[in-house]
């Protein structure tokens, strides 16, 4: 059971920012007024594709203006 | 020097108010810890979560610690460098595609300034992002592997720096060129997929070709002492981003035509 | 200040966008480049404001000395203006302020009263992709005037807005005229008529008409007569032509317009004609012919 415990130090860093990564990107998909293609489809990909769905909808979602 | 910091806060404003400040450092430190994490515990966790008969579990080999810093600049020269491109490829297409420029360049500034705000701005955002990751893949790297010294992963940071400025003076370089955003991610990814194939071929001969510099950093990790080859290759990297820098001052100063 | 344009030609290709254009612009007037779309406007301001460049011709601000960047005197508002819709109006008007070598105190300073100047100052803690496109208009105009140009282009300024954004645009470059040279951009004589002093009229790349206003209304609003007959003959143009009262005579698709200088002698001299031609006369109208005439004239040609 240690080994789970040890596991858990070292990992929870990595959850963490994950978390707020995907956090982050919710924020952003919120105050986005346009996105490219439609918003929800957005929504759901930063919700289930994890870590590479925030970081596209960060480079290619948004309408920069 | 009062444009240049004019310029040079307002990108980094953006950048923190589109959460580029936020978001590049998460996802560099993840590209930076995820390969050695994933690495050491694989093994661990399907023998937790699974009750794998005793001679199914595979056998991992150990890996040295330097290779497992190497891991991380595994993955940031592929998708750290494909964000560093994508992130700057706007910055001076997308302001002449959008017709901000037109507002902007009316006004007394000079064009060298203009393109080496950005051109820094860029720079402090990824190479703040890099180091973070890299002194976070070098924590778990001693807890997990064995020690590299700081020394070593300082130089590495420095060293592999260039590259990354290699790539953001390329991408703006092109930007001078190209109006439009996309053209220009295009030719850039092109050029430095064809500068890795033709460093794999002339590398013999030209053993200073900036895609070596991986390679010498590895080295340079292993044996603790910066190389003549690094050295060079350093070098050579720093002058072709300086001339690729010159061209774009040089490119957009004459076109008149945004 | 006096702006010399002496020769002013952009090619694209075998494309003419401005054909030999040459003129000067006072200091302290407003001046309206007027012409149809795709007369060559805005490739001339563009041209003026640095972003293009002339394939021949001569731009000379006068009064300064060699050497001093020119952008620095010069305020520009494109057609379209695009803004960072992630910044504030505030912090627009200050960034590009300090890009026209501003202190942070001038340029703040300068955008609370440009704010309330054009009149969004209620707005400028707001995101400008929040603004609406009167109220980019208005944000465009203060950010061309921040570093006090002596002149001032605006690229089809009201074009682009309801009547009431237009009204209101239209009273601010009144008030603006009183310190600043204005050049603008529009295709509707109504809009140059209002404010500005003198026109300078481009037909397909060409300078075609200039003078102030006072000079052109004199030129053009010549008096005018209007005729129309049950049956028209050919000769009828040749035997008004005869008559010295008859400056002009045109065919229209009702008849015939006399162009006259003295209405008295001149509807005398027609009456009679036409008594003794036997014309049968249906119509017979005195107006005045307006510089709109002019313009649909040069636009139409």
């Amino acid at each position: 059971m240690t080994d789970v415990a040890h596991l858990l130090q070292m990992l929870w860093p990595l959850l963490v920012l994950q978390f707020i990564l995907l956090v982050v990107a919710l924020i952003a998909w919120f105050k986005t007024d346009e996105t490219k293609g439609p918003k929800w489809v957005w929504l759901l990909i930063i919700l289930f594709v994890s870590m590479i769905g925030p970081i596209l909808f960060f480079i290619l979602g948004r309408r920069t203006d | 020097m009062s444009q240049f910091l004019t310029v040079f806060k307002k990108e980094c404003l953006e950048s923190w108010r589109n959460f580029s400040w936020i978001w590049v450092p998460i996802v560099f430190i993840l590209l930076s810890i995820m390969d050695p994490l994933t690495y050491y515990y694989l093994p661990k966790l399907m023998e937790v979560v699974d009750d794998i008969p005793e001679g199914m579990l595979f056998e991992i080999p150990e890996i040295p610690a330097p290779e497992a810093v190497m891991m991380a600049l595994i993955q940031v020269s592929s998708i750290g460098i494909l964000i560093v491109i994508l992130l700057t490829m706007g910055t001076i297409a997308g302001e002449r595609k959008s017709g901000i420029a037109e507002l902007i360049l009316v006004k007394p500034v000079n064009h060298i300034t203009y393109i080496l705000a950005k051109w820094f701005a860029k720079f402090v955002l990824f190479f703040v992002a890099f180091t973070t990751g890299i002194l976070l893949n070098w924590y778990y790297v001693n807890q997990l592997f064995g020690d590299v010294g700081l020394t070593e992963l300082i130089y590495l940071i420095l060293f592999y720096s260039l590259w990354i400025m290699f790539a953001i003076s390329l991408t703006i370089f092109f930007s001078t060129i190209f109006k439009g955003p996309g053209p220009v991610a295009g030719i850039t990814i092109g050029v430095l997929l064809s500068m890795s194939v033709i460093s794999g071929i002339v590398s013999r001969w030209l053993p200073w070709f900036p895609n070596q510099l991986s390679t010498y950093i590895n080295d340079l990790l292993i044996s603790g002492k910066i190389s003549t080859d690094l050295w060079g290759t350093a070098g050579v990297t720093v002058a072709l981003s300086i001339i690729l820098l010159t061209g774009s001052f040089l490119i957009f100063k004459n076109k008149k035509v945004l | 200040m006096e702006l010399l344009i002496e020769n002013l030609t952009k090619k694209y290709n075998q494309h003419v966008a401005v054909n030999d254009l040459s003129f000067q612009l006072k200091s302290g007037n407003c001046i309206a480049l007027l012409g149809a779309n795709g007369a060559g406007k805005t490739t001339t301001l563009r041209m003026l404001a640095g972003l293009l460049t002339p394939t021949a011709g001569v731009i000379k601000f006068e009064g300064y000395q060699n050497g001093i960047d020119i952008r620095s005197k010069i305020g520009y508002l494109p057609q379209h203006p695009v803004f960072h819709g992630w910044m504030t109006g505030n912090e627009f008007l200050v960034y590009v302020g300090r890009l026209a070598n501003l202190t942070k105190l001038e340029a703040q300073q300068r955008a609370d009263v440009l704010l309330e100047q054009v009149g969004i100052s209620d707005a400028k803690n707001i995101r400008i992709s929040k603004y609406s496109g009167g109220m980019r208009q208005r944000l465009g105009i203060a950010q061309a005037l921040i570093h006090r140009p002596s002149l001032i282009m605006l690229d089809e300024p009201v074009s682009a807005l309801d009547p009431i954004g237009r009204r209101e645009v239209l009273t601010l470059l009144e008030e603006l005229k009183q310190d600043t040279t204005i050049l603008f951009s529009t295709h509707i004589l109504n809009d140059a008529e209002e404010i500005s002093d003198g026109l300078l009229l481009m037909h397909e790349g060409a300078l075609v008409e200039q003078g102030s206003l006072t000079d052109l209304r004199e030129k053009y609003q010549s008096q005018k007569i209007e005729l129309s007959f049950k049956t028209m003959t050919e000769d009828m143009v040749d035997q008004l032509n005869q008559l010295p009262e008859i400056d002009e005579v045109n065919a229209d698709r009702d008849g015939l317009v006399c162009l006259i200088s003295d209405v008295d002698q001149a509807r005398e001299a027609i009456l009679t004609k036409a008594l003794t031609m036997g014309w049968d006369l249906t119509n017979f109208t005195v107006s005045r012919a307006t510089l709109e005439d002019m313009f649909m004239e040069v636009v139409n040609k």
